[in-house]
């Protein structure tokens, strides 16, 4: 079964990517009182939100952690983004879906082929449409929210409790997902399971509308186990099939909403993990998050999100004991993790790689860009992120998995492609008055890297901007000065530390 | 172990970076044990081919039932035996077939079929229909044959998204789409000069430690180079074929010219699609088959005029095969079992396999009769000469179609 993990030469060692180093585990989830400066505001940024302009980062430098960490845990009212995007209608209409039953049925009388053609076409349309619009406005929101974390969180639950716009699941109903996430961003963990196994999406992308009493569909009941809330190992394919029977019934109608079909339903008693009665999906729900695996699935699952990858076993137990404390509620526990020793330790900075999103999202927020373009979403899909669309039911497998040459050199043409819009951000004009290459090499070198680079590649940068002794940047005219100070910010986003979080 | 080389070798890459062009690749080229210059191409039909009409069962009566207005008749299919032939649009590819070039593998699958295009076509890349794995199973091929780390070219996909089917956990896989466009669209990187710029992008004497800085600094650099070296690696080789003027033409003739080259290259991934016809299948299918045999033909042509044919196994796979019974608008809708096709190299031509019984079906599909995995053991077996129970799990005994 997990068959390569068995080949000696590629058994990978589980903490190939935790940082070096000691864990300090009495004092990691004690608040930090160490020095603060733009170096920690913008690793709040990257961690809680996407990176931040300048200007918001240095705000939080001047505000101290206590006021930031707040700013990002308490959301700002983020009402004026669009609530959703713009959307055709991806469902056959009457007359589309006669000739599209008709037409897959055999033996039934051919349909016209320009009929059925042009059902599909118009389908097929609407999708490509809505595909672009849903990752437009999930990205422009990202962008441009006054809430960061609440879009992070967003972005994480979407790649946690993962649905895609496959098996012909609505737009809009992955909409109403993503916006599920949104409101219970750093809500109670439980509530939100709860909340997931009854959306329509999540009920179609894992077949629950077709577990029914007559013939049970086991697929909902063990992701939720697998994947979502406990993890191979905390149950038996008994407690698989067991909860599939208490799920049977819950489904979705002709309009696409969520609903419990009683007749459906299987209400013998079930055994699940120890417990009998006659479960419905709300108890199992309940059962499942009173399993010691619940909390330290999260606990490893944030760790890896937002502190660094492959966290050790006694700090997920930490981090569990810390949610259940909290009877799941997340947001005062991400509380405690930005605030924390752990969170502003020098094994936890620069130990995440930025995912194709956060690269986005992050350089559009550096050059002050707000809204999203096509070659935004051709690199991402180019990365391997497409959003609403996460490649199967585990989503985004993250870390080194972002890093191939295909990817690298995609990052940096889109880096490149940015240049022509970061004549707007007002840094930039700040930065490069003075025209002097050495004091805009500091700037590029500090505002985009917070200075994480090495001494020669900043003199390599001052080098460049000088013109490399022939054609000095003073000298140019405006606009042949205007280029080469984006080559140099161009140059200085292709550096490794632009590439992790 | 494998990490600590991969670093390792990225770490010697650096310090020999400003070599002249190519020094790697060349002379890793020219060192290695006798049957190191196997290479091994995967040809994916992407969007679920239709197999019941690519190897006709022409002598099942229920197929001229299931298929009425699909069916390939008795008088055009190119005739194998008495049950089965291939479609006509593979003419060239038949010609293959009758000089013992080709092994056709009849009905293979996996239990439990999944027809979503996603998931079943991450199965066959895999190898892992019980589990969600991370990388390919070729990936997991490249992983385990001690790569040399320094190789910029150690497989290559011709596309411009990496396949799953390459994903590796140690050796870095280029994805090329084509030559032109292949690397940095801009030229800022070359203002600045080759030798800086590789010392930006490759810069890890910075002051923070990363548990990721050494790989994103070695992939970085080997993202540079690998797009400025490749056109000048490979721009000695002549093509000795002509290719269809089609992107899977356009693909075989740069995996040609990478074989040819003589990089290092050990496996090579080429699609060709979309196969997904639920409508009006004949045209669509027809095309692509006859796009598909007249490339591999002239691929091998190419191949054999070159001296490399021999050293050159080709596999084809694809989501899965389609529904026995053709649908109410003369197409097929996602179904199972299918063949697969090796090709060239040391292959030992003819049919392997039992041809699904179409009397017998499984809601509607065949059922598989060779799983899939027992195909990946051989190649890996009989032609990488690798153990194949760590990759593709244990249990797959190779099939008699590789000496």
């Amino acid at each position: 079964m997990i068959s390569h993990m068995a080949a000696p030469t590629s058994a990978a060692p589980a903490a190939l990517y935790r940082p070096p180093g000691p864990l300090d585990l009495a004092t990691a989830l004690e608040p930090y009182a160490g020095p603060w400066g733009v170096r920690q505001a913008a690793h709040l940024y990257r961690r809680a939100g996407f990176g931040g302009s300048p200007d918001d980062v240095a705000r939080a430098t001047g505000a101290g952690m206590r006021a930031s960490v707040d700013g990002f845990i308490h959301f700002a009212e983020a009402s004026a983004l669009p609530a959703q995007p713009q959307l055709d209608d991806d469902r056959p209409n009457p007359g589309q879906r006669q000739v599209l039953v008709a037409a897959a049925q055999a033996g039934a009388s051919p349909q016209s082929d320009a009929a059925i053609m042009e059902a599909r076409k118009a389908i097929g349309r609407a999708h490509r449409d809505n595909m672009i619009a849903m990752e437009t406005w999930f990205l422009d929101r990202m962008i441009d929210t006054p809430a960061p974390l609440q879009e992070k969180m967003t972005l994480f639950w979407h790649g946690h409790f993962t649905s895609a716009y496959q098996k012909g699941i609505p737009a809009k109903a992955l909409v109403n997902q993503n916006n599920l996430f949104r409101a219970n961003a750093l809500g109670n963990i439980r509530e939100l399971t709860l909340i997931v196994s009854q959306d329509p999406a999540m009920v179609r992308y894992l077949d629950n509308a077709q577990n029914v009493k007559a013939h049970p569909n086991e697929n909902y009941a063990r992701e939720l186990m697998e994947l979502f809330t406990l993890g191979i190992g905390n149950y038996t394919e008994t407690d698989v099939r067991e909860s599939a029977r208490a799920f049977t019934g819950w489904g979705i109608d002709r309009d696409y909403n969520f609903r419990d079909f009683p007749a459906r339903h299987d209400d013998g008693s079930k055994t699940f993990l120890g417990k009998t009665g006659n479960f419905t999906g709300r108890d199992i729900v309940e059962i499942i998050f009173t399993q010691p695996a619940a909390a330290a699935l999260f606990a490893k699952d944030l760790l890896n999100f937002f502190v660094y990858s492959d966290p050790e076993p006694a700090l997920i137990d930490a981090v569990a004991a810390l949610i259940r404390k909290n009877d799941y509620n997340l947001q005062p526990v991400m509380s405690v993790v930005l605030r924390s020793n752990l969170f502003y330790s020098e094994r936890a900075y620069r130990a995440l790689v930025k995912s194709p999103v956060q690269f986005v999202v992050g350089s559009y927020q550096l050059f002050g860009i707000k809204q999203s373009d096509n070659v935004a979403l051709g690199a991402l899909r180019r990365m391997g992120q497409i959003l609403f669309l996460p490649p199967n039911v585990k989503g985004w497998d993250g870390g080194s998995a972002w890093l191939n040459s295909q990817t690298m050199l995609t990052r940096e043409n889109f880096a490149s492609s940015l240049m022509a819009k970061m004549g707007n951000a007002a840094w930039i004009q700040r930065a490069t008055t003075s025209m002097d290459p050495s004091a805009v090499s500091r700037a590029l070198v500090a505002t985009i890297l917070q200075g994480d680079v090495s001494p020669a590649s900043t003199a390599n940068l001052t080098g460049y901007l000088n013109g490399n002794n022939v054609s000095a940047l003073a000298a140019l005219s405006g606009e042949n000065a205007d280029e080469r100070i984006r080559g140099a910010a161009y140059l200085t986003m292709a550096m490794p530390a632009y590439q992790l979080a | 172990m494998k990490r600590n080389a991969f670093l390792l070798g990225a770490a010697s890459g650096l310090a020999l970076v400003g070599h002249s062009d190519g020094f790697f690749a060349r002379a890793l080229a020219q060192t290695g044990a006798p049957n190191d210059d196997r290479v091994l191409v995967v040809v994916y039909f992407q969007g679920g081919n239709d197999g019941l009409n690519t190897v006709v069962p022409f002598g099942m009566p229920a197929y001229y039932k299931y298929r009425p207005t699909l069916a390939v008749t008795q008088n055009d299919v190119l005739r194998i035996n008495d049950t089965v032939g291939l479609n006509p649009q593979l003419k060239p590819f038949k010609d293959l077939y009758d000089k013992g070039q080709v092994a056709i593998v009849q009905g293979v699958g996996y239990p439990n079929p999944d027809y979503s295009h996603f998931r079943s076509t991450e199965i066959w890349e895999t190898a892992a229909p019980d589990k969600y794995a991370s990388t390919g199973w070729l990936g997991r091929y490249l992983d385990g044959a001690n790569m040399p780390p320094e190789n910029l070219f150690n497989a290559v996909a011709i596309a411009d998204v990496l396949p799953e089917v390459l994903v590796a956990d140690h050796v870095d896989v280029a994805a090329i789409a084509q030559l032109n466009g292949y690397g940095l669209t801009s030229d800022r990187s070359k203002t600045l000069g080759r030798d800086e710029f590789h010392a930006f992008v490759a810069d890890n004497n910075v002051p923070f430690r990363s548990p990721y800085l050494a790989q994103v600094a070695s992939i970085e650099d080997h993202a540079q180079r690998g797009a400025e070296e490749l056109p000048k690696l490979v721009a000695g080789y002549k093509p000795a074929a002509t290719y269809p003027e089609t992107p899977f033409g356009h693909s075989l003739a740069l995996a040609a010219q990478v074989i040819g080259s003589k990089l290092g290259t050990r496996v090579l991934y080429v699609q060709l699609g979309s196969f997904d016809t639920h409508t009006t299948q004949k045209a669509t299918q027809d095309r692509l088959l006859a796009d598909f045999a007249n490339g591999i033909s002239a691929f091998y042509a190419d191949l054999a005029a070159h001296g490399d044919d021999k050293r050159v196994l080709t596999m084809t796979f694809s989501d899965f095969g389609r529904r026995v019974a053709e649908n109410g608008s003369r197409g097929t809708d996602h179904g199972s079992a299918a063949p697969v096709f090796v090709i060239g190299g040391g292959v030992k031509g003819g049919l392997y396999g039992e041809h699904p019984s179409l009397d017998a079906l499984d809601a509607g599909n065949m059922r598989f009769t060779t799983d899939f995995r027992s195909v990946y053991a051989t190649v890996l077996e009989k032609w990488l000469q690798r153990p194949s129970s760590g990759i593709v799990g244990p249990g797959f005994a190779p099939l008699p179609l590789l000496a």
